[in-house]
């Protein structure tokens, strides 16, 4: 009898820990399939009330928001830093520069010396008024860190500044550059702070003691890792936002972004970083939400790396470049959402609209090619051999870009079949900076930057060392002469010789196949039904809150 | 002798397992597809007589990947199981026989390495190394063995004092044989065994860190890895995950209940 109670017990003690051996892998398994979308139910629960009210706007963002200090970088995210600040002059359509918190500018005769006439009675988010003396201090907060600028020429050039009087200062510099206003109007380095912004140190350089702005929108809650509140500022100089509050919610999983949506906590998913196109595509065909792509805002870019085996033969990239498949690429693996790119930069852009042809799709021909280059077929061998090595081209990615990796496995397997080895290396995105930088690619996806970056802050990062677009240039039959262009054309002044140099450096892009266009990379967003106005800008980092309204 | 009761779970546990390493080993016979050929105009296709279990967003047979799959972890699960036990033997050992300053040393760097969560540390040594099958390997070894060599040393600490490991001491037999004719032998079935428990939580580790990109390089087909690449897909072929996970669960569940099986099989005192 003590026996039997005894086996008993032992026999349930093990089906209980059996259980619990099944409940504990089927919750890992879980864990595995949903991986990050478990965090972020309880800040949905927090914020369910707001959604519901009629003068809150409520959207996803895949990162929080950081410290918005508008002289830094990462983790400071652009988009935020772009609703708080404002540059002296902003970037409109066509390239063209606007009046922003200068009304006026003029440019010296030699282009060295830059003299800003401030917008009278803008008021800064604690009330106090923008002055020359304060811009003065912002610039110069930039330039004592210059060693986290230095990429920037429109930093690294400057040489004073000067207050003339309470509404007029003054930026001497070094050399002439003619972007120097274009560059003004990115979102960060160069935006204002207001005076109690500063923290007691002076230096902007490590921390900001609040985000305090110009710009259209005041932070007025911020919770790390959970959710942040806009405020509108009701004393902006321009137009003012049609919304009262924006809630930002910080949700790093795309599926959980779209369960929210679904559950009405959040009114707007907007940007491709946030949808994979599938996702998007899925959401559109639902039928119950607005859903939108912008015009072409940069370059899916492959980028070639002339400086190693065996992309540094000319043969071997002309060759890759007849093998981009972009109709089907753009069709199945984008979509459709993004348009076949016919140059590196849209045409839309300044000094872009120069033909310099693109390469076909032609197997054959690049087999022609490959064979010329000395890369045979041999019975045997599943790759191309030039002698005993075969055609191997290595392609590293950051492992987190579903899209990406989609892309490129499908390259693999269609660039399998002509001979060609294509080795992925999928790296965390630290270690994949550093490959890119150390040029450690035979191809890497290098997408240009957009408006007001391109073209020129892209072609000049080509010739700087450490950067990528540096291995792209540097192995080609052209190197010197393209530097050299590179380095005049920021320079001149004269608008006729810009755009020719500037045809020169596209040509050689082109002719000494450096990168491999792909598609124009787009935004996307998708919205519910309390959303009005709708709608882009040219910026693909900045998220045009200010133009949406609610419907009553 | 095995008791009957306990005969009929092993002889099932043991042939499901049997079925998944018949998989792995026969996989080009079983495969009714290349599991890398691509073909974009098929993607996302459902059953079909060509594709048992459909098609993924590349066009990819899934049933064939499934099963290039089942090689990958398998096979890998297998080279980690050995090597960790060669590592921990010979760490677990040196330490708890030779002791003093060596046991010391030894232990304070398990010590060291115990005190970090697995997985994060796995995947710190990935990510430093780059991705990739062998990088993978290397990192889940470095965080299972020191577990392991912590027990052996504690067996071995109890062994040493044993009668007749003291009666060789006295007769003059070399350490080394001491170690390899009456430590090893013993210690060996019970790190097996152990492993075995284990070896469901290595298969797991290798799924979670090709889902997180790391782990086995594209295009090799794994089920982490696959879960990794529908992801997106979840609202509109949500099968696409489904499938690659259920096969993880089954297989993690499999391996667990085939430790469990053995191990009353054979180790009665531990119940």
């Amino acid at each position: 009898m003590v026996r039997d109670v005894a086996e008993k017990k032992r026999w349930m003690s093990e089906g209980l820990r059996k259980l619990a051996v099944f409940v504990i892998v089927s919750c890992l398994v879980l864990l595995t399939a949903a991986c990050g979308s478990g965090e972020t139910s309880e800040q949905q629960a927090a914020n369910t009330e707001t959604a519901a009210n009629t003068e809150t706007l409520t959207l996803s963002w895949p990162l929080d928001l950081g410290p918005i200090n508008p002289h830094l970088y990462a983790p400071s995210e652009m988009f935020a830093q772009a609703m708080v600040y404002d540059s002296l002059v902003s970037y409109g359509d066509n390239g063209e520069i606007q009046p922003a918190l200068a009304k006026e500018w003029q440019v010296s005769e030699d282009g060295k010396s830059y003299t800003f006439t401030l917008r009278e009675g803008v008021m800064y988010s604690d009330g106090s008024t923008l002055s020359a003396e304060n811009v003065k201090r912002n610039v110069e907060a930039v330039l004592q860190n210059m060693d986290r600028h230095s990429w920037l020429e429109a930093v690294s050039i400057i040489e004073k500044v000067e207050v003339i009087d309470d509404l007029t200062v003054k930026i001497d510099l070094k050399e002439t550059y003619y972007p120097f206003l274009q560059e003004l109007t990115l979102i960060r380095p160069l935006r204002m702070l207001g005076d109690k912004g500063f923290p007691a140190s002076g230096s902007t350089a490590e921390e900001i003691s609040a985000p305090i702005g110009t710009g259209p929108w005041i932070l007025t809650d911020h919770v790390q890792g959970s959710h942040a509140e806009f405020t509108r500022n009701d004393n902006y100089w321009g137009d003012k936002p049609k919304i009262k509050k924006v809630v930002i919610k910080f949700i790093p999983d795309s599926q959980t972004r779209i369960m929210a949506l679904e559950k009405g906590e959040i009114d707007l998913i907007f940007g491709s970083g946030q949808l994979a196109p599938v996702e998007y595509q899925t959401l559109q065909q639902k039928g119950q939400y607005q859903a939108m792509i912008s015009g072409p805002l940069s370059t899916r870019v492959l980028a070639i790396n002339s400086t190693i085996a065996p992309t540094n033969e000319k043969e071997v990239r002309l060759a890759l470049q007849h093998l981009m498949d972009r109709k089907t690429i753009v069709e199945h693996l984008l979509n459709g959402l993004e348009e076949e790119a016919q140059s590196l930069f849209s045409p839309g852009f300044p000094y872009s609209d120069i033909k310099v042809g693109l390469y076909e799709y032609n197997i054959e021909e690049a087999k022609r090619l490959l064979d010329h280059a000395g890369w045979k077929v041999v019975d045997g061998k599943p790759f191309r051999m030039k002698g005993d090595q075969a055609l191997q081209v290595t392609i590293p990615y950051r492992s987190t870009d579903v899209v990406h990796k989609g892309l490129l496995e499908y390259l693999q397997s269609a660039w399998r079949e002509i001979g060609i080895d294509v080795q992925l290396q999928a790296e965390e995105s630290q270690m994949y900076t550093q490959m890119a930088r150390e040029g450690e690619f035979n191809l890497t996806f290098n997408d240009t930057w957009g408006v007001p970056y391109d073209p020129h802050m892209f072609i000049r990062t080509m010739i700087g060392e450490n950067q990528l677009g540096y291995y792209v240039q540097k192995g080609t039959a052209i190197s010197s002469s393209f530097t050299a262009n590179v380095e005049k054309v920021i320079r001149t002044t004269d608008e006729n010789e810009r755009r020719a140099l500037y045809e020169s450096i596209l040509r050689g892009i082109h002719e000494e196949a450096m990168f491999i266009p792909i598609s124009y990379r787009t935004n996307y967003l998708v919205a519910n039904d309390r959303v009005k106005g709708l709608q882009f800008t040219p910026h693909q980092y900045e998220v045009p809150l200010s133009l949406y309204e609610l419907k009553e | 002798m095995i008791k009957r009761n306990k005969r009929l779970p092993l002889i099932i546990s043991s042939s499901l397992v049997g079925l998944l390493v018949i998989m792995a080993l026969f996989e080009p016979l079983l495969m009714p597809n290349d599991p890398y050929a691509t073909n974009i105009a098929m993607k996302l296709q459902g059953y079909s007589a060509a594709y048992p279990l459909g098609t993924d967003h590349l066009g990819r047979c899934i049933l064939s990947r499934l099963i290039a799959g089942a090689k990958v972890s398998l096979l890998t699960t297998f080279s980690i199981l050995i090597v960790t036990i060669i590592i921990s033997l010979a760490v677990g050992i040196t330490a708890g026989y030779i002791g003093g300053l060596v046991d010391t040393v030894l232990m304070r760097l398990c010590d060291i390495l115990l005190a970090l969560p697995n997985f994060i540390f796995a995947l710190v040594i990935v990510g430093t190394l780059g991705g990739g099958l062998f990088n993978m390997f290397i990192g889940i070894v470095c965080v299972t063995w020191v577990w392991y060599a912590r027990l052996i040393r504690n067996m071995v600490l109890s062994l040493k004092e044993a009668q007749y490991v003291k009666y060789a001491q006295v007769t003059g037999v070399s350490r080394l044989n001491i170690a390899r004719v009456h430590i090893l032998p013993f210690v060996f079935p019970q790190i097996l065994l152990l492993k075995l428990i284990g070896l469901g939580s290595t298969i797991l580790l290798i799924s979670e860190l090709s889902f997180l990109g790391l782990g086995v390089t594209a295009p090799m087909a794994e089920w982490g890895m696959m879960i990794s690449d529908s992801k997106t897909y979840l609202l509109s072929n949500p099968m696409l995950m489904f499938i690659p996970g259920v096969m993880i669960s089954l297989t993690v569940l499999i391996f667990n209940w085939f430790g469990d099986t053995v191990r009353n099989a054979l180790d009665p005192k531990t119940l």
